[in-house]
């Protein structure tokens, strides 16, 4: 159970490599259109602060004022561009495969992840929370043996527990499977 | 003399046993963030903020200062080692450090870059040390209006000229822009943009964006993508004291002092970090060099000199943050928001008002540059053995510790829902090509921008010309007219440049050339020298193979 890497059968190369081009720029153009939408929002939304009875010359709507136009001017610039054909430079990185097409299943699993770490901490504890999450992306990310991760995630929860609890004196919530460690971040404490 | 008995006394106050394990802890974590993938410094910081609440601030801006001075020695080991490297000011590194590692000169790439970050850090906070109260004793006259002028050219400099693409960088200003509005405003107390939810009224924390975004973003984009097999690392001969040559050291003195000479003053000024500064550097080495042919094959210069620049700028980002509470790049703007969670406002001021913590400061910067030598040349395997983390541990981690981070700001599940959110915006940011250091920049300096803005213009009853009628404010405005100019020619350049290399990397005859279709990475035997090895230059054409 690795991450899946192999494309959809029936998409060769270069079909996919003009599909995805195709469809990273709807995406672009959603995403500046979202911008877009947010700078009209902005600048409607300042309408709606209330302005102060004394009448000072600058109240608190031209800065959002400002800050609607910059948002709305160069959204719709990046659009123009888009549509000229100015796709995103893209920065590079040490493990980005610049070949590789976006892959969706492991953002989901890693999203997924996250809610359960979410859901899980006033539930499990934090330790047994952050052991799913570490386990959980690594096993998305492709780690080989998912209960080493796992293991690992749980060591990695229950280190920072006793350190933060025990040395910075931040108490994460330790859940009712962990609650005998308790004495022991007393004594560290002092 | 009075600066002098102040750095004295910073020294003293520094070097007392618990600063310095600060200092230490600091470049240690720095250098480690700095050679990882996927972090840097900015986040770094960032996600130790919130634990830091229970230190004293001297120990906390100590601490800071260290990791903001190790990530940068940190990623040229990375761009060295690994190439296509991380931080965008590091690319310059990895056109030459990386072709030397491939030609078993590695040793000598990771030493100059080392010797050479040390000796520009050394000297550009020499510089800072006798730069920063002069400006500061000036700005004290600065009004309103002149803060406004140099907000715009922060704004305008990191938001338009730095990315690749104009309008996305001023889109990612604009979001950071509208973050920074969420909230209560300060003068009049009225709720903006909050739709009524009461843990928006004090606004957006600054932990979770930068964390959200350079952290789950970066994962996210990283895991959308992810390199998968083992990682061509170079591996570094042994033995650190033959790491350079007489030769390498005749060849480097010189980049080191003109890279910090032109990192320094690039670094100062609101034109944004060390990028240019690196690429500028690059530049005048290639034309200086007495060995031209080697650029683009291992040039030892096109190492030292943009490693200087790197770290002089770095010291120079700190002048005017420092003096006149400016922040010009995504980590020294959440390093000013760790100065605000401690109630101290960077500025003209810090220096009267809190002499000691920030002459502790500088002075803990000249220790930890000695500290970071030491730690990247004896030590530098085990900063090589960190970048062989496998890839799916070390997302995990990192994505782990950004959710205890945006957790133990409040220990609030909320925050953790309000990262992700974050996190998958930033997802998308990275994807369709929006730079991130603008909208940090944004939700720091907007504030503080609107605050000056309408105090600039309350003064002047709303006459909306006393902007710029101001002689400090209007030098400021012509400047960045010309900053604009000289912007958009460097990029002209540095693209041109870029194309120029990928064209003598295509074809190229050299002894690198050979040693890569001879072997792997790392797998050439170590007595074979480069001297060793014949080129033969194909006589019709290239191999086509």
């Amino acid at each position: 159970m690795s991450a899946p890497t192999t494309p959809a059968p029936g998409s060769g190369p270069a079909r996919a490599a003009g599909a995805s081009a195709n469809r990273s720029r709807i995406g672009e153009f959603i995403f500046a259109g979202l911008a877009l939408a947010l700078g009209v929002f902005v600048f409607a939304g300042a309408f709606a602060i209330r302005l102060p009875a004394a009448g000072t010359q600058v109240g608190p709507r031209v800065f959002p004022f400002l800050v609607g136009t910059i948002l709305v001017v160069s959204a719709t610039m990046v659009i123009v561009g888009v549509a000229r054909g100015k796709v995103a430079e893209l920065e590079e990185g040490e493990d980005i495969d610049d070949s590789a097409r976006t892959d969706w299943v492991t953002l989901a699993k890693i999203v997924g992840f996250v809610v359960a770490h979410i859901a899980l901490i006033e539930i499990v504890g934090w330790p047994i929370a952050a052991a799913v999450l570490f386990g959980g992306v690594a096993w998305s990310l492709g780690a080989r043996r998912w209960w080493a991760a796992l293991l690992i995630g749980l060591a990695l929860g229950l280190i920072v527990y006793v350190l933060f609890g025990g040395l910075l004196g931040l108490s994460l919530p330790s859940g009712p499977l962990l609650t005998w460690l308790d004495p022991l971040l007393r004594t560290l404490r002092g | 003399m009075d600066n002098i008995m102040n750095l004295m006394e910073g020294f003293a106050t520094a070097l007392q046993p618990e600063y310095l394990i600060y200092g230490f802890i600091g470049v240690l974590i720095g250098t480690a963030v700095g050679v990882l993938p996927g972090i840097g410094p900015a986040m770094t910081v960032a996600l130790l903020l919130p634990l830091t609440y229970a230190l004293d601030p001297t120990a906390a801006l100590i601490t800071f200062a260290g990791i903001y001075y190790g990530g940068m020695y940190g990623g040229s080991t990375t761009s060295i080692l690994l190439n296509t490297p991380g931080e965008s000011a590091s690319i310059v590194t990895a056109l030459e450090g990386n072709k030397m590692a491939k030609l078993g000169r590695g040793a000598a790439a990771l030493a100059t870059a080392a010797i050479g970050s040390f000796i520009a850090g050394s000297i550009a906070t020499v510089g800072l040390t006798l730069l920063a109260p002069t400006i500061a004793a000036w700005a004290v006259n600065l009004a309103p209006a002149d803060y406004v002028a140099l907000m715009v050219i922060a704004f305008i400099t990191v938001g338009a000229l730095l990315g690749s693409s104009v309008w996305r960088g001023l889109t990612s200003l604009g979001i950071g822009l509208f973050l920074g509005l969420v909230g209560t405003e300060i003068l009049s107390g009225q709720q903006r943009y909050t739709f009524g939810l009461l843990p928006l009224a004090d606004g957006i924390d600054v932990v979770l964006v930068a964390v959200g975004l350079f952290a789950v973003g970066e994962t996210l984009y990283v895991a959308s993508r992810l390199r998968h097999g083992p990682v061509a690392l170079i591996p570094v001969t042994r033995g650190w004291r033959s790491w350079m040559t007489r030769d390498d050291w005749r060849r480097s003195w010189k980049p080191w002092l003109r890279g910090t000479a032109i990192g320094f003053p690039i670094g100062t000024i609101p034109a944004g970090g060390a990028d240019v500064a690196t690429f500028l550097s690059y530049a005048s080495e290639k034309k200086l060099s007495k060995h031209k042919e080697q650029f683009g094959r291992g040039a030892i210069e096109g190492v030292a000199g943009p490693e200087a620049a790197n770290n002089a700028a770095a010291a120079g980002v700190l002048v005017p943050l420092l003096t006149l509470g400016l922040p010009t790049t995504a980590t020294a703007a959440i390093i000013l928001s760790a100065f605000q969670s401690y109630g101290i406002q960077p500025g003209p001021q810090l220096f009267t008002n809190q002499p000691a913590l920030v002459w502790a400061l500088i002075a803990s910067l000249y220790i930890g540059n000695v500290m970071l030598l030491v730690l990247n040349l004896p030590l530098v395997g085990i900063w090589v053995k960190l970048l062989q983390i496998p890839r799916p541990y070390l997302y995990a981690g990192i994505l782990t510790f950004a959710a205890l981070g945006a957790y133990a700001v409040n220990f609030a599940i909320v925050d953790i829902v309000i990262l992700l959110v974050i996190g998958i915006v930033g997802y998308f940011l990275r994807k369709y090509g929006y730079p991130i250091a603008p909208l940090v920049i944004g939700l720091i300096l907007g504030p503080m921008a609107e605050a000056q803005l309408r105090r600039a213009l309350q003064l002047s009853q709303g006459d909306l010309t006393a902007l710029f009628t101001r002689p400090f404010a209007a030098v400021c405005y012509i400047a960045l007219i010309l900053i604009i100019g000289l912007g958009l020619w460097l990029r002209r350049r540095q693209s041109r440049l870029e194309h120029a290399l990928a064209a003598a990397a295509a074809a190229d005859t050299s002894v690198e050339a050979a040693v890569n279709r001879m072997w792997e990475p790392g797998q050439r035997p170590s007595d074979v020298a480069t001297s060793d090895i014949d080129v033969v230059k194909p006589r019709d054409g290239r191999d086509s193979r």
